[in-house]
């Protein structure tokens, strides 16, 4: 019995709580990605790109030497222009032509390439590290446990409930969700869609660079951060359904344990194949996710 | 009479026949200069061509956009490297290959088949992406150095042999081959199977009662598709001598899918076409700036939002005018 106790306890629950982390972090990224995708049928190909830009204007804004508490308020807000100037210059141009989801997915995916590369010649194509804004740590059911992360798991959790609330509980959530399950009928009932549209996308924006500021002091900050996080969001909005919140935060959660706990049993290596197995099993199985797509149902 | 699409065929017709006396001349001058780095270049740009050919096949007729061609691009190179590093001969590379890429294409269609549109898309891209991180941890097929050591091969065709190890030997070697899957292509897609697939794209609803079967139309675009890819992927390690994991990365595929949106889409030259023009911008631009990923994201860009038709779609509507049989 102690020795199942023990292995919980040294062997299960810290793979649990860094799993937890990544999670929480896929999530925040991933609900950018759903909501988007939810409302405008756009597959943001740039989001990973929109991640590592947060991460790169909190290293700016930090060298200027403003605090870290005030860049996770400050960096959501500098992305929210830029995410509406981005779907109204760029997103709208092709919104309406004959294959939607293929071209805009083509446009965000050059956008993506022109904002890694430009990431590379500002910032210089080495990781940089910011310093983790809280030390220590704290035992938890005897783990030890980084107070940041600590920080991370509450204070993401904090953000996917008010995200939840916002989309589910209120007026301005009402309206996306009408705009996403029939624009014209939202349109003709005074729903100003083109600006729920346009803000839907910079406030999806704004998450991602919210993951990537949150982020920073662990996984560190580089040119393509955004590309290996970002195949693992993709996932996890397909496998919960894309556009589906509750679908996101599920399959979030349940991804990333498999990933931190198949590690445990096999050469980590291999909890990408079996991640991107589970996306592709899904997709075949159940295309549409576990869970039903914004404003549907 | 010719109808429409097959005057724009023609059109494409003479823009290859265009691309094949630049390359000629290329050829030439590369050899009057002894030069080797260029036309090894350029055969590589060839090379990558086949592989944006392949994505045009989906993209361009069936409206099926694969994120995830470079797994046949991959498999052909990679069985293509294991074969000849056995029995260094062209013919059995060629023949593995084929079969190969056949065989699996027809179990990967049934899979990605399933689903359709956005779906496809981001399937095609999952099981590339399976497969090369696989290929990347599997130590049997080199994990992240992939195989080294391929052997020179002379590619016999009877009468005469091409040593791949000789530039400009190769170089017409592949022109030729890449000609010819075009042509092949080509012909298959103006038949009665290729108008099928261009009805597939403007409404699959209407296709089974029409009396077709649409499924059948998509798995033999897909196996068609896949065959190109793996059979230009199974050059590559004639060329280099070596096959590395980076060839199945999502990039590979990204940069085909640029080439055939550049190029035009269901044009088929105008994925040649913009495969060689991206490899010389790149050394172009490469030459100036290591950031020439800026200049061809926001040139693709442009292009997306601004000629959705293409590069070669601002040529060929007149050269297909011109071809257009006189009426008074």
């Amino acid at each position: 019995m102690s020795g199942a106790i023990e292995y919980f306890q040294f062997v299960l629950a810290p793979q649990i709580l860094i799993g937890l982390v990544i999670g929480i972090a896929v999530i925040l990224v991933a609900l950018g990605l759903t909501i988007i995708f939810g409302l405008l049928d756009v597959i943001n190909m740039a989001h990973g790109e929109f991640y590592a830009l947060g991460a790169f204007i909190a290293l700016a804004l930090a060298s200027l030497g403003l605090p870290f508490w005030l860049l996770l308020i400050l960096v959501p807000l500098v992305m929210l222009p830029i995410g509406y100037v981005v779907e109204r210059g760029l997103i709208q141009r092709v919104f309406h032509g004959g294959e939607r989801h293929v071209t805009t997915l083509l446009l965000t995916f050059g956008l993506g390439l022109v904002m890694e590369d430009s990431f590379r010649l500002v910032f210089g194509p080495n990781p940089q590290k910011p310093a983790v804004p809280i030390t220590g740590g704290i035992d938890l059911f005897g783990v030890f446990l980084p107070l940041y992360r600590l920080f991370l798991i509450v204070g993401g959790a904090g953000i996917i409930a008010a995200v939840a609330l916002i989309v589910y509980r209120t007026r301005l959530g009402a309206m996306v969700r009408a705009a996403a399950y029939d624009r014209h009928m939202a349109a003709s009932l005074g729903v100003p869609v083109q600006h729920v549209y346009a803000g839907a996308f910079a406030f999806g924006v704004a998450l991602a660079a919210l993951a990537g500021v949150m982020l920073a002091p662990i996984y560190s900050v580089f040119p393509t951060m955004g590309r290996d996080f970002i195949f693992l969001a993709f996932t996890v909005v397909i496998v919960g359904g894309i556009g589906s919140i509750a679908g996101t935060v599920v399959a979030g959660l349940v991804l990333t344990q498999v990933q931190a706990l198949s590690s445990l049993y096999i050469s980590p290596v291999w909890s990408d194949p079996i991640v991107f197995g589970i996306m592709v099993a899904m997709l075949m199985i159940r295309p549409q996710g576990l869970f039903g797509r914004l404003g549907h149902g | 009479m010719a109808d429409a699409l097959t005057r724009s065929m023609r059109a494409s017709h003479l823009l290859l026949a265009l691309l094949v006396i630049a390359a000629l001349l290329f050829a030439a001058f590369g050899v009057a200069t002894d030069d080797a780095f260029y036309l090894r270049l350029a055969t590589e740009a060839l090379i990558f061509a086949g592989l944006a050919l392949s994505v045009d096949i989906l993209l361009g007729y069936t409206g099926l956009l694969s994120l995830g061609q470079a797994l046949y691009f991959g498999l052909g190179a990679y069985l293509s490297a294991l074969v000849l590093m056995v029995v260094p001969s062209f013919w059995a590379a060629f023949a593995a290959t084929a079969t190969a890429s056949a065989v699996i294409a027809l179990i990967g269609g049934l899979i990605v088949n399933r689903v359709r549109g956005v779906y496809f898309a981001l399937i095609t891209f999952g099981m590339a992406q399976v497969a090369a991180k696989v290929v990347y941890n599997t130590r049997a097929l080199g994990a992240s150095d992939g195989l080294l050591g391929v052997p020179v091969i002379n590619i016999n065709f009877g009468v005469a042999s091409v040593s791949s190890a000789s530039p400009v030997g190769f170089f017409l070697f592949v022109l030729a081959f890449i000609v010819l899957l075009y042509a092949i292509c080509a012909y298959l897609l103006d038949t009665p199977f290729g108008r099928l697939l261009i009805a597939l794209r403007a409404n699959e609803q209407r296709i089974p009662f029409l009396g077709y079967r649409t499924m059948t139309a998509r798995l033999a675009a897909y196996v068609l598709a896949a065959m190109v890819a793996a059979l230009s992927g199974a050059l590559y390690p004639m060329l280099r001598g070596f096959v590395s994991p980076e060839l199945l990365f999502f990039s590979t595929s990204g940069n085909a899918v640029i080439a055939v949106v550049m190029g035009g889409a269901g044009t088929l030259v105008g994925a040649l076409y913009a495969s060689v023009l991206l490899t010389l911008l790149k050394s172009v631009v490469g030459s100036y700036t290591e950031h020439h990923l800026i200049v061809i994201g926001l040139l693709f860009m442009s292009v997306v939002i601004f000629l959705p038709k293409g590069l070669i779609g601002i040529v060929r509507p007149a050269i297909a005018r011109l071809l257009a049989p006189r009426t008074s």
